[in-house]
């Protein structure tokens, strides 16, 4: 499976798209660099919002949306999925590469900038980890809904990207029950939980917020295998 | 085999195949029909990509759409061109190997394309190759795990004569070591290259089966519209409804005349002489609907 991962691997790192998303990541070390330590309400505050405005509710998403959406979504728009779909493999063992493949280029691509934007801003050691806790297990999540979404929809993109700005950003405000229902809730709740900060958002208990975020990912999983065996190939 | 037992395919209102019933054994078996015919289709069934809205698909015994474990012993040429564009033609056939678990993918992937003539150390990327080129590449991705059956969707297409007729032959020595080659055209002079087995599939039914040269009979023998080039039109088209060779005479031309024929073998034997008994000189002979598409409606019409 190794080949397999390498090849999805180079399908999906386009140069134009890296160097778009890596932009959206500078801007995040730049805007980090630019809280400065005496912004008011503390570095740490600051900082956490950041990570949590920018990070968690625009790059993470839309990041893992690209990889993930596109790296069974696209061989099954262009034709080239019957060559993946027709090897003596479990389905679930060519989901797993799959998805693979696409955490191997929305993690640097998210985890990084972002730790990163969070040393810049001040916000200490405690800042960074929990940056690198919620965003690791964001993309977990993200990438798993994605890739199904990837198979089951045409414009996959275009989908994700509605969800993230209209679901997410208005309508998951709209009350408690809907809030659940957007990942961003609960990354954010992970991110305040272990910064201590209370800009981040920290709503429901940390050990619910990383189930809801890891049984996300897991989900979009067993979707992405289920869709992928019963689908049609052309 | 392949076993297809009444098998239909519908997407939506469009009946694609409806109750195709074969069985496949060792050889080469050709699937003649017009574009549009359903022969991609029936080959997605065979190879499970698509499941039967009605009847029964099996390989080997078992579901393809169930078991992955068939893919083992399958191999396909798919029509569409759609390939990884950014490999290499090595990489890309060695990522088959390596997933049907061949040992040394590499090695037997440079193999595969030295058999389609292809240059193993070829560092271009799968986009610069010609259409010929991959369907080339799509031919050895196929056989690169020696599987026992072959699938092959319109594999000639856009290769040269000198191409075409290497893969034919390749195709029918696999066939003849006991592989079962299923071939799809829609090109009747093709088929007759292939082997002797054929089906011929037409608006989504099976319209005909069996050895190439009985079909092959069985359409020439088919009622159709001739138009004759000749010094004495009038004469030759008497002569011809006289003899009862042909159902009706029209003469287009000074030098032309359109014949109707019942009986195409018949009319072959009587032509010439009733050309000879009329005193005219046959120029030319030209069927005006032997297009395949013809050819399928009448067999679908039998």
């Amino acid at each position: 499976m190794a080949l397999l991962w390498r090849t999805l691997v180079g399908a999906g790192a386009g140069r134009g798209r890296l160097i778009g998303l890596a932009a959206l990541g500078v801007v995040a070390v730049l805007l980090g660099a630019n809280l400065g330590a005496d912004a008011p309400g503390g570095p740490l505050e600051h900082g956490a919002a950041l990570v949590s405005a920018y990070g968690l509710s625009l790059l993470v998403p839309v990041v893992t949306l690209v990889f993930a959406s596109s790296v069974l979504g696209d061989p099954s728009e262009d034709g080239t999925l019957v060559y993946l779909w027709l090897q003596p493999v479990p389905r679930w063992q060519l989901v797993l590469t799959a998805l693979g493949a696409a955490l191997t280029l929305a993690l640097p691509l998210t985890v990084v900038p972002l730790a990163l934007a969070a040393t810049a801003s001040g916000g200490g050691l405690r800042l960074v980890t929990a940056t690198v806790v919620s965003c690791t297990i964001g993309v977990i999540a993200y990438a798993g809904v994605f890739a199904w979404l990837g198979l089951r929809v045409r414009r996959a993109l275009l989908w994700g990207v509605l969800y993230v700005l209209v679901w997410e950003g208005f309508v998951a405000r709209a009350g408690d029950t809907v809030a659940l229902l957007a990942l961003r809730t609960s990354t954010r709740s992970v991110l305040g939980h272990l910064s201590g900060t209370t800009t981040a958002g920290a709503e429901g208990s940390l050990v619910v917020s990383v189930a809801i975020l890891l049984l996300a990912g897991a989900g979009g999983f067993a979707l992405t295998v289920r869709r992928l065996t019963r689908q049609e190939v052309a | 085999m392949v076993e297809l037992d009444r098998a239909s395919k519908w997407f939506g209102d469009v009946v694609a195949v409806s109750e195709v019933s074969f069985r496949l054994g060792p050889g080469v078996t050709a699937l003649l029909g017009p574009n549009g015919a359903g022969k991609s289709t029936v080959l997605r069934l065979v190879c499970g990509l698509a499941s039967p809205s009605q009847g029964e698909v099996r390989i080997f015994g078992g579901d393809p759409r169930a078991d992955h474990r068939l893919y083992r012993r399958l191999g396909l040429v798919p029509q569409q061109q759609a390939l990884f564009d950014a490999m290499t033609a090595l990489r890309f056939v060695a990522l088959t190997a390596s997933l049907h678990g061949v040992t040394a993918p590499e090695a037997m992937a440079a193999e595969a394309l030295c058999v389609v003539e292809l240059d193993p150390g070829d560092g271009r990327g799968l986009e610069t190759y010609s259409k010929g080129m991959r369907q080339r590449v799509k031919v050895a991705q196929a056989l690169v795990h020696d599987p026992e059956l072959l699938v092959l969707d319109e594999p000639l297409d856009g290769l040269d004569p000198r191409q075409r007729a290497r893969l034919i032959g390749l195709f029918r020595r696999l066939g003849e070591e006991g592989r079962c080659v299923l071939v799809s055209s829609h090109v009747l002079d093709e088929v007759e290259r292939w082997g002797s087995r054929v089906l011929v599939l037409a608006q989504g039914r099976l319209a005909a089966e069996g050895d190439f040269h009985a079909i092959r009979d069985l359409m020439e023998d088919r009622p159709r519209r001739i138009r004759l080039r000749t010094d004495r039109p009038q004469a030759l088209g008497a002569e011809l409804l006289g003899a009862g060779a042909v159902a009706g005479v029209t003469v287009t031309g000074p030098d032309a005349v359109v014949v109707d024929t019942v009986d195409g073998a018949a009319f072959r034997r009587m032509v010439a002489p009733a050309a000879r008994a009329a005193g005219a000189r046959l120029l030319e002979l030209v069927p005006l609907d032997d297009d395949l598409e013809s050819v399928f409606r009448y067999l679908v019409g039998r």
